[in-house]
């Protein structure tokens, strides 16, 4: 359980809060590339921490990302008309750069100056990775560009995708380490899923239904580590990574693409879950693509034209009650991403944790908070710069290994819980 | 219209939720497994847990309360809903297995908890390790002794 206040500290991210303000410590993924296809292409209505904002890119390839209305009478520059180097206000004319600089007030004359004392606050916005990123922190100070390996392998060796969550980062975020969700909840996909079967290591998770955790920190965040009985008494682990304040990676499942996740507040009710799966020595095969594309794996499908998910709260998720009853799957929803949304919507808005009874195995999730309210303490009082800003945090990888039964497993699996450019992940 | 899950999720109808308490006290026996542990457990015991029981168990077969008056080491395991076995990265936990033996029997669920981790070398780590794993159900490695206190009061102890 956490404290009210403990639990409003966490979970307000909006514009002046303290978990506002460490947020915008960070890089943080704000659009696909695709999302803005080509030069002068229409603007995109963004919104991030609690802030309306407005993204576009420019004649010459500029990327801008800024205060959602114009200076003048309030409207939304999503009807602006993106041109010559600008994004012109549809009502009056007035025109901004990437920057949210006013380069033209129509109405006033030119020699007059006043186009240059109006200023939208605006953010940078940078591709790495066909993913956007934006710091939304003090300008003077931004922290290196993001180095996560997803975003820095060869484009064909990345494939990244986001959804709409209409809950809370944190309960998103926390399902995200619930390691022991995962024997319950998505039982019925490891041998299904074509981004997760036929991998050895899923006979342990299989045969071994009750695996024993480890939770140990780590420079970003933690290390979350399940462990299951292999051959010859040695230990089959899992461990996925937590960079603070919302990265995950999923241990991998054999020659199976690595995967996981940012949470990313829209705002204190809403949040973007990015998935992301890539491969460190190897393009994604078109079948992996596709499928990925099909909502398989922690992907979803959509309601055509949005990022909803097409199984959303509107329509029940499309609970399938005699699936449920089959055991097909466990929740009656299908789909590993949906699984997990669901439950998580379900909990509210934002869930009241007053009320809950952690065990001992949610060690990961308790963890978890007592290092982001260690962090945030700390960024309050002192301005210390929050564990995962820093680019060693965050080329860290997860791993599947099997290793003797008196080994750390932070120590047997050291290397490999690092990233190295053409060094092919740990996996079994 | 909106569907049952769309209406049910919101915040407006989270004011309805049942506010009756949904839980017992559980009860925690916290038992420190050398003399590192046991000087960590002392001064968690200072802050005024209202369901949990701190003991030393320094050596097998002992179990004592923190004034240093013996105790049963199934009473002990009896009363409580969880036991954390704390010890100290390179202590011998000798009696890790002796506790965890007396859990086992009672279905009692078990938390090891390594202390002074962050300045051991990895192989003090791995003789502690061999002690408690095989009676823990978690195993906790944390950088600062502190975020014992904050396991409890997440596991409202």
């Amino acid at each position: 359980m956490l404290r009210k206040e403990q639990n409003d500290l966490l979970t307000l991210t909006g514009p002046g809060t303290p978990m506002g303000r460490m947020f915008r410590s960070y890089w943080l993924p704000a659009l696909l590339a695709d999302e803005l296809p080509e030069n002068d292409c229409a603007p995109v209505r963004v919104k991030l921490l609690s802030e309306r904002l407005i993204a576009f890119r420019d004649s010459e390839g500029r990327y801008g990302l800024m205060d959602e209305f114009c200076a003048h009478r309030g409207v939304s520059l999503w009807f602006g008309r993106n041109e010559a180097c600008g994004l012109r206000c549809s009502y009056h004319g007035w025109k901004y750069d990437v920057t949210g600089q006013c380069v033209e007030v129509p109405s006033e004359p030119e020699a007059s100056g006043f186009a240059k004392k109006i200023r939208l606050r605006s953010y940078p916005l940078v591709e790495r990775g066909g993913v956007l990123w934006t710091y939304m922190g003090e300008p003077a100070a931004p922290p290196p560009l993001p180095e996560w390996e997803f975003a820095t392998v060869p484009r064909s060796q990345t494939f990244a995708s986001k959804r709409w969550q209409e809950s809370n980062w944190l309960q998103a975020m926390e399902g995200g380490i619930d390691s022991s969700h995962v024997s319950w909840l998505h039982r019925g996909d490891l041998d299904s899923d074509p981004l997760f079967k036929g991998a050895r290591g899923n006979q342990y998770n299989l045969s071994d239904a009750r695996p024993v955790f480890e939770v140990v920190e780590s420079p970003g965040g933690l290390y979350i580590g399940a462990r299951r009985n292999a051959e010859g008494g040695q230990y089959y682990w899992r461990i996925t990574q937590w960079v603070m304040p919302s990265f995950t990676m999923i241990a991998p499942r054999g020659a199976h693409a690595v995967h996981g996740h940012f949470w990313i507040p829209i705002d204190d009710e809403n949040c973007w879950a990015w998935s992301y799966d890539y491969h460190p020595v190897r393009d994604l095969t078109p079948a992996e693509i596709a499928a990925m594309r099909d909502g398989k794996g922690i992907h979803v499908r959509y309601v055509p034209g949005t990022f909803r998910p097409l199984a959303n709260k509107d329509n029940d998720y499309l609970v399938d009650r005699a699936a449920q009853k089959a055991g097909r799957t466990f929740s009656g929803v299908e789909g590993i991403a949906m699984q997990d949304a669901s439950l998580q919507e379900s909990m509210g808005p934002i869930v009241d944790r007053t009320k809950e009874n952690l065990v001992s195995t949610d060690n990961g999730i308790i963890m978890a908070r007592h290092r982001l309210l260690r962090a945030l303490k700390a960024f309050t009082d002192t301005g210390a710069s929050p564990p995962g800003v820093d680019p060693a945090h965050q080329k860290v990888r997860s791993a599947a290994i099997v290793l003797p039964p008196d080994v750390p497993f932070t120590d047997g699996a050291r290397d490999v819980l690092i990233a190295r450019p053409a060094v092919a992940p740990a996996s079994v | 219209m909106q569907t049952e899950s769309a209406r049910m999720s919101s915040a407006a109808e989270a004011r309805f939720r049942v506010q009756a308490p949904n839980s017992l006290p559980r009860a925690i026996a916290v038992i420190a497994l050398d003399a590192a542990a046991a000087d960590v457990v002392t001064r968690l015991a200072t802050d005024g847990w209202r369901h949990t029981t701190f003991y030393t168990s320094t050596s097998a077969g002992a179990l004592h309360d923190l004034a240093g008056a013996p105790r049963p080491l199934h009473d002990a395991v009896a009363a409580a809903d969880l036991v954390v076995l704390v010890a100290g990265a390179g202590g011998l936990a000798h009696a890790a297995a002796e506790v965890g033996r007396a859990c086992s029997d009672r279905r009692v669920t078990t938390t090891g908890f390594l202390v002074g981790a962050a300045a051991a070398p990895p192989r003090e780590i791995s003789k502690t390790l061999a002690q408690l794993r095989p009676w823990s159900l978690m195993v906790v490695i944390a950088e600062t002794d502190e975020y014992i206190g904050d396991m409890m009061a997440a596991l409202r102890a």
